[in-house]
């Protein structure tokens, strides 16, 4: 349906960022309760792998095959969510690590789906992109009603204070396993539906950056907000392409701006510095990304910002 | 044949060890994941080639030029990474950790090049047969330098005040600066020395596989995590002994259970640790849950 707007090159970069997105909230989730996961790479993976032996090895349509994915994921979340209960903070980031880089061995050494040739020939879906927006907008909604719900209050008290949200009477466990298992229920989805666009993974496409990345997402975005994982895969997913379109743009400046010697000069210099191939453009990115927890350490978007933005003129009590 | 595994072992923890202690360093004054420690090593590898290459010296000046190098590069990540970035926001400062190692891996590819480079022998390789054992001299070299500069800065860290102002810095943050250290000088000493036992970790490194690449980085940045959990966190005693000990365990399981399920036993042992004795098998130096 979307498919025909866009020319490949962007359709690709919107997927992608689209998949960033939703992989963004299956780390935001568990976030909520105050659980960091560095794993989350190793949920895509199982879900990918999941959903791409529903379609490739039983012939079963996209949709069962990414319903699939998702759930298989969610219970193996829900497995994980249980030894992460008992421990917080590095140690859990350490566990988590760990989860996905066995399950970067799993995949090496399971000639089912090619061991380490990696698992080819997966279908390719030519309505990823509508899934993939269905799905954030979907996910938007949810977050939306979450943060208004009991359960998401009882999510940020947990992230708050965990002891004292037990004494309030909200059930720690129970929560804190339902945030994991249904972040990486999404976390799943996320790895179907990119495995169906790509029609190939392997474990290097789920190594530990992958993991990195999706934590980045939602720290820089702001993670005090749901809107803050959307605006944090994007922002992280377009600035490389931002980077890589500056010079384009500058080769739009008419020749006669650039008639005399010196602004030649400067032009040519700006054209030179601006050649961002691969590496240059991630030095770039690296050095953004110092500068912004310099400046932000927050994220981009915090909960303060939205509410002021949000009741402009009416005074409301601040908490 | 198991004696000479346990040598392989032991020169494959060597390097474990010494990234590791740097990492438990920085983790036990900053509480502080420092991603971009595995980078530092691979820069490490880099300038002591170069050194080689370059100013066709010998390796003890090559150890000596990364060594520089790196402590340099520690000061440059204080000052421009860790410093400014807020203390409150341990996600945060993780992340600039991040961006430092997405730098440092980049400007590496950017400058060297994609590719594995040959490191050129600078040792003469010599056999020695001591009982059931060959020992190669490249070995005997890379177990000294390590042994030794792990006796230097255990001697640095139990003798002289720097190293008790770092082990009170590590206890507790600010009862340490109420007592009159300055805190920022022991990070600041902190990292200088953690980046530079990378730098010559990674020469090392160079000289033992006889080549570097810009990716040899993330592989010893994963493992020194682990062994720095083994050795409980902060702990640097732990971390060296934690090294030996993956390296050896990781030897044994790739000779007797297979190469690819390896990293199994690793992140198997690691996840059994984080579970059962989440303080490392030797007890951990700092207090607070992070």
């Amino acid at each position: 349906m979307l498919d025909h707007l866009f020319d490949g090159y962007t359709r690709s970069i919107l997927i992608f960022t689209g998949i960033h997105i939703i992989a963004a909230y299956s780390f935001y989730l568990p976030f909520k309760t105050g659980q960091v996961s560095l794993g989350q790479a190793g949920f895509l993976a199982v879900g990918a792998y999941a959903a791409g032996i529903m379609t490739q090895k039983f012939g079963l349509p996209f949709p069962v095959a990414l319903l699939i994915g998702g759930l298989v994921t969610g219970v193996v979340g829900v497995g994980v969510g249980f030894p992460a209960l008992r421990i917080k903070g590095i140690y859990l980031l350490l566990l988590t690590l760990a989860f996905a880089e066995i399950v970067r061995g799993v995949i090496m050494t399971w000639e089912y789906t090619g061991g380490a040739g990696g698992f080819q020939r997966i279908p390719y879906n030519a309505y990823t992109l509508d899934y993939v927006y269905g799905l954030v907008v979907a996910l938007i909604i949810f977050f939306a009603r979450l943060e208004r719900s009991s359960l998401g209050r009882a999510m940020d008290s947990i992230h708050e204070d965990e002891t004292a949200a037990e004494v309030m009477g909200v059930d720690v466990v129970g929560v804190k396993l339902l945030a994991f298992g249904l972040g990486a229920f999404i976390a799943g989805l996320a790895g179907a539906l990119f495995a169906h666009h790509t029609t190939y993974v392997d474990s290097v496409t789920f190594n530990i950056l992958v993991g990195v990345n999706i934590l980045m997402f939602v720290v820089v975005g702001g993670s005090s907000t749901y809107w803050g994982p959307v605006l944090g895969a994007a922002f992280l997913t377009l600035l490389p392409e931002f980077l890589r379109m500056l010079r384009e743009w500058l080769e739009l400046v008419p020749a006669s701006w650039v008639d005399s010697l010196l602004m030649n000069r400067i032009y040519n210099f700006v054209h030179e510095f601006l050649d961002f191939e691969n590496e240059k453009r991630l030095i770039v990115y690296g050095i953004i990304l110092v500068v912004m927890m310099i400046l932000r350490p927050d994220g981009i978007l915090t909960r303060d910002n939205l509410r002021r933005f949000r009741f402009v003129g009416r005074r409301v009590g601040h908490v | 044949m198991l004696y000479q595994q346990l040598i392989n072992g032991l020169m494959l923890g060597a390097s474990y060890s010494l990234v590791a202690i740097g990492y438990t360093l920085i983790f036990g004054v900053l509480n502080l994941l420092y991603f971009a420690h595995g980078e530092v090593f691979m820069v490490g590898a880099f300038v002591g080639l170069y050194v080689v290459i370059l100013a066709n010296t010998n390796i003890y000046v090559a150890l000596l030029g990364a060594m520089i190098a790196c402590g340099a590069l520690g000061i440059l990540a204080v000052v421009a990474s860790v410093r400014p970035v807020s203390k409150d926001h341990p996600l945060a400062q993780l992340i600039s950790s991040i961006g430092v190692t997405i730098v440092l891996q980049n400007m590496a590819i950017y400058i060297f090049g994609g590719q594995q480079v040959a490191f050129p022998d600078t040792i003469k390789q010599e056999l020695y047969r001591i009982g059931p054992v060959i020992i190669s001299s490249v070995q005997i070299f890379i177990l000294v330098v390590a042994v030794v500069l792990m006796a230097l800065l255990w001697l640095f860290i139990e003798r002289t005040k720097m190293g008790r102002a770092i082990r009170a810095v590590a206890e507790n943050h600010e009862t340490a600066a109420l007592l009159g250290v300055n805190v920022n000088r022991v990070v600041l000493v902190t990292f200088i020395i953690a980046s530079s036992i990378a730098g010559i970790a990674g020469v090392l490194d160079g000289v033992k596989n006889s080549n570097v690449s810009p990716f040899m980085g993330l592989e010893v940045a994963v493992k020194g995590l682990v062994v720095m959990l083994l050795g409980g966190l902060g702990n640097v005693m732990g971390a060296m002994v934690g090294g030996l000990l993956l390296g050896m365990v990781e030897i044994l399981s790739a000779a007797y259970i297979g190469t690819t399920e390896r990293d199994f036993v690793t992140f198997a042992i690691l996840i059994l640790i984080l579970l059962y004795r989440p303080s490392g098998l030797f007890g951990t130096r700092t207090t607070e849950e992070r």
